[in-house]
């Protein structure tokens, strides 16, 4: 493992990512900072749409048409990613950056053997060599416990379950042995028990091979048995980041509190209603003004509506985007015993007064719900 | 692993199983039948077509039931039927009755083996011209490649054959010769059964475009459709180049819906070579039939028909076929 | 940006509802947009007024030989496209050629349709041995190429262009029968069937009132196909000296005449305007057929 233990092996500044689209440009994602640490676990979490996927597929420059990368860098060993040419992009996919994706079904060709997948994904490269390529395919669905590999090495994916399905494409991402494995939400495809088999997979293979490994996921569960680090992204923007046990001990944004609350817990009462949050992430092409989450806030102030936070540090080694925080909201507004989630039920405040160019069929147009009394 | 293999997907054969050899027999099986209907079917329907052979050729009279008898004319449609049948079996498809005692058999098959060449050429041509045409318009889609190429396939299957053989007589024969002095000029005579390759390329080409204009079309929506699917981000998120993943991934699965309309583009050549052999006067099964029912000679159109009927119920066969060795979750 | 009207979510900031067109409006919406489409169909309006015309009036008798010297070229005083190989004037043969596609064409589909519809109306809905009888035939017409069968009816029936007709008709209800067929077979298991028929409808009021108008846009779209597929069997029909018989001009006959001269070295022109007219016109039914494919395609809608 060559470089030092406090350069992180991926670095991305500022990055941004858009979608131009018949109705406009889709600000998907935005600003973007995080690093990685070399044999680190860093979780990408946030709802469906929040950005996530498409900020894994900017690393290694697969977004789709109409999307396009639009800023920032992605500092890997040093080189921009985001200014290399094409050719030398596609020798780092797959050799020293792998990634993985979620329905293992149709993210592995139907009419091709899984070996021969597997194996292509060396031959594509130059690090293993050609006459170990086939051994070593037979290692790999061993390593990853996939049971009778001879046989099945043969067998096409329909042939086999989700979860050996998830564990040939985790074989063949790390066919080459790569410095990073980029896993976009792995786990969401399968059933409870074979998630936490291929976590299990994970955690053994970051622990035993050195792996950097970048999770993506909506579920804070799975973070919370895999990664050290947590990136929380709401609209596109990093909104907190900070170790596992800062975020899900004192999280600092609303939003991740929220989160955190809607988790359904084993232990909870029975009478208790489960806690959504309310509302629908914003349109990213014309975004809320101020703070994007403001729509869904139950803290939220005046600040809010007009100015958008930027990232704070708000412990060591952790930063909110918020105006607020939750130290402020279970201080001054109560929020240890709140019950009433809805949008600004904790400050009391409404959005501004706001003309809007199109008629409404009823209701006032600063609508907003009647915070209720606090019991 | 050699090229064709690693396109096949990991070995190049498939595995035969019982299963299979079950399926194709009961395909032959439908085959027999089909052929059997249709040959009773035009047999008679064509003997209740309006004069005969011997009419139109001007022999009355006494010398008329002679050769009726001896051809077997003058007995019930049924028993005709029940003779052909006995002798078909045995490969024999009678005699014809406008040239007095050649055989059905084995004319037709000489003309058979000159339309195969050609239905052969045009098939090639309609594959490699229509398939090419379909991946190069879905990977540029919206450039002006995509458009020039859609509308040649457009202008390929709506154009009649007839006009585009006219158009390349026009261009190649007669501009062509006239540029040149008769030096370079396509010349749409016929030498022979065979032909030459000189002679062989403006008729398939002629047929082949009509055909080549549906695969292409029906190429690039399927490579269109497939391009978007997961496993194609996952070949490049593997670092492989873009022609293999544009081939080996993509095209690959996007095969399945050629081959569905295979069978009726061999369908579509049979009536291109229908059409282009009456146009250029090549010997081949469709000047032939088109002659026979002119001249009322009964047996040959019956044997053309026949045939027909086993050439589209044995490609249809081995499109059935193919697609085992294209998508492997078919297996019959 | 749009420019309907958008009501707001009960939420500010919320993702925003569009109004919910409906189906045909918003079909006819995006016909009318696409340009092709309404390029064919203007196209196709002068053709029916160019067919309509010369049942009356055209510049010369078609079919009356000497009017102009033989292979005179387009351009001549008072002969447009010029004239075929017996003199007769090519631009009124040309018009009147339009006459017998046209109509090929429209009552060749509408014959499908009908025959189409109703037998594959029946046939999805009862099933059973019918299916099974209906399965057969058609493994043996498709066995054979339809030109092939429509010529042998066509010799069987005698010469005329109400037998032309017949002949292709008979040989191409198979694909909307089965469209039609596959399109009842699922349909008629949705829920409003099962309610008509628990309330005591009758199958003939089911099959009409139910079934026929959920499938009809897949209908419409493969008649609009079936006219230029039958307007080319009938040019290759008359190019194989099959067709309508003479001196009745016709498209297909025309082009047929015109190959010999052309073979023999001399001008195309024979040949060329009626190939000119068969293309352009079948090209014009085939992108009306796909701008309405397109148009209602309930995939599409944005």
């Amino acid at each position: 493992m060559a470089g030092s233990m406090n350069e992180p092996v991926l670095e991305v500044r500022e990055l941004s990512t858009s979608f131009f689209t018949d109705d406009g440009e889709v600000k998907a994602v935005r600003d973007v900072s995080f690093d990685l640490a070399e044999g680190g676990t860093l979780g990408i979490v946030g709802e469906s749409g929040c950005g996530k996927s498409v900020t894994a597929l900017s690393i290694l420059g697969l977004v789709p048409r109409p999307g396009r990368v639009v800023g920032g860098e992605i500092l890997f060993r040093g080189r921009d990613l985001l200014s290399i040419d094409r050719e030398e992009l596609r020798q780092i996919r797959g050799r020293d950056i792998a990634m993985i994706f979620q329905d293992p079904l149709s993210s592995l060709n139907p009419v091709h053997r899984i070996g021969a997948q597997i194996e292509e994904a060396m031959r594509a490269h130059d690090k293993v060599a050609p006459r170990d390529v086939r051994p070593r395919g037979l290692d790999l669905l061993r390593q990853v416990h996939v049971p009778d590999a001879a046989r099945r090495v043969r067998n096409y994916p329909h042939q086999f379950s989700g979860g050996m399905r998830q564990r040939v494409m985790i074989a063949m991402g790390l066919s080459n042995r790569p410095e990073i494995l980029i896993a976009d939400e792995p786990t969401t495809a399968l059933d409870v028990t074979v998630q936490a088999q291929i976590l299990q997979l994970l955690r053994d293979l970051n622990r035993d091979l050195g792996t950097s490994i970048i999770l993506i996921t909506h579920n804070l569960g799975v973070v919370a048995g895999l990664c050290s680090r947590v990136v929380v992204m709401y609209a596109g923007e990093i909104v907190e980041q900070g170790s596992t046990e800062q975020i899900f001990d004192a999280p600092q944004h609303p939003y991740t509190w929220a989160l955190l609350r809607s988790l359904p817990r084993v232990d909870a009462d029975r009478h208790e209603r489960l806690r959504s949050i309310e509302g629908l992430p914003p349109d990213l092409i014309a975004p809320p003004t101020g703070c994007k989450f403001n729509p869904r806030c139950p803290f939220r102030l005046e600040r809010c509506f007009s100015e958008a936070p930027e990232l704070k540090p708000v412990g060591d080694g952790q930063v909110a985007a918020c105006w607020v925080t939750m130290k402020r909201a279970y201080a001054e507004m109560g929020a240890g015993s709140l019950l009433d989630t809805r949008a600004g039920a904790a400050s009391g405040v409404r959005p501004p007064a706001v003309p809007l160019p199109l008629a409404i069929t009823g209701g006032s147009q600063t609508a907003g719900p009647e915070p209720l009394e606090r019991e | 692993m050699s090229r064709a293999s690693s396109f096949i997907g990991g070995e190049a054969v498939p595995k035969v199983t019982r299963g299979t050899l079950v399926y194709i027999i009961q395909r032959l099986a439908i085959i027999a039948l089909t052929l059997l209907v249709v040959s009773f079917v035009v047999f008679v329907v064509v003997h209740a077509l309006p004069g005969n052979a011997f009419i139109s050729q001007r022999v009355h009279g006494k010398t008329l039931q002679l050769l009726l008898h001896e051809y077997g004319l003058d007995q019930p449609v049924l028993i005709q039927y029940w003779n052909f049948l006995k002798g078909a079996i045995h490969g024999n498809l009678g005699v014809s009755l406008y040239i007095r005692g050649e055989a059905v058999t084995p004319l037709v098959l000489r003309e058979l083996s000159v339309s195969c060449e050609l239905g052969g050429s045009a098939l090639i041509i309609t594959i490699g011209m229509g398939m090419t045409f379909g991946v190069l318009a879905a990977i540029r889609q919206n450039t002006w490649v995509d458009y020039l190429l859609t509308s040649i396939a457009v202008i390929g299957y709506t154009v009649p054959s007839f006009v585009i053989a006219g158009l390349g007589v026009m261009i190649f024969a007669n501009f062509l010769g006239s540029v040149t002095g008769g030096a370079f000029a396509y010349s749409p005579v016929w030498t022979g059964t065979y032909g030459t390759i000189g002679e062989l390329w403006l008729p398939a080409l002629a047929i082949g475009f009509y055909t080549s204009g549906q695969i292409t079309r029906i190429t690039r929506a399927s490579m269109l459709e497939v391009i978007q699917q997961d496993y194609i981000r996952t070949a490049r998120a593997k670092g492989l180049r873009e022609r293999v993943v544009t081939i080996r991934h993509a095209l690959r699965n996007a095969l399945v819906p050629v081959i569905s309309i295979l069978g009726t583009t061999v369908v579509g050549i049979l009536v291109g070579v229908l059409v282009i052999e009456n146009i250029f006067g090549i010997p081949g099964l469709g000047k032939e039939f088109v002659e026979s029912i002119l001249q009322h000679d009964y047996n040959v159109t019956v044997g053309v028909f026949t045939i027909f009927a086993l050439l589209i119920g044995l490609s249809n066969l081995a499109v059935d076929l193919i697609y085992t060795v294209v998508d492997p979750r078919i297996r019959y | 940006m749009a420019t309907t009207v958008t009501p707001w979510s009960e939420y500010e900031g919320g993702t925003l509802a569009r109004q919910q067109v409906g189906l045909w409006r918003d079909g006819l919406r995006r016909l009318r947009r696409n340009r092709l489409a309404l390029a064919a169909l203007i196209y196709l309006g002068l053709l029916a007024c160019v067919c309509l015309l010369s049942l009356f009036w055209t510049p010369y008798n078609p079919n009356l030989i000497g009017v102009c010297p033989t292979y005179a070229l387009p351009g001549t005083p008072g002969h447009p496209l010029g004239c075929d190989d017996l003199g007769r004037d090519l631009l009124s043969r040309l018009m009147v050629g339009s006459q017998v596609s046209l109509a090929v064409g429209l009552i060749t589909a509408a014959i499908v349709m009908v025959l189409g519809v109703g037998i594959g109306l029946l046939i999805g809905y009862l099933r059973g041995v019918a299916d099974a009888i209906f399965a057969l035939i058609i493994n043996v017409f498709y066995g054979v190429p339809p030109l092939m069968i429509a010529i042998v009816l066509y010799v069987l029936l005698g010469p005329g262009v109400i037998n032309i007709i017949i002949a292709i008709a008979a040989a191409s209800w198979m694909d909307m029968a089965r469209l039609v067929r596959g399109q009842t077979l699922s349909i008629r298991e949705r829920e409003y069937i099962e309610a008509a028929r628990a309330g005591g409808a009758r199958t003939g009021k089911i099959l009409f009132s139910h079934i026929f108008p959920n499938a009809l846009g897949p209908i419409i779209v493969q008649t609009t196909y079936v006219v230029p597929a039958a307007i080319l069997t009938s040019a290759f029909f008359s190019f194989l000296g099959f067709g309508v018989p003479a001196p009745q001009a016709d498209w297909g006959g025309m082009a047929s005449e015109g190959f010999s001269p052309l073979l023999a070295g001399f001008d195309p022109y024979i040949l060329l305007w009626p190939a000119i007219a068969l293309s352009v016109t079948l090209l014009a039914f085939n992108f009306f057929g796909d701008g309405l494919r397109d148009a209602f395609d309930p995939r599409q809608r944005r």
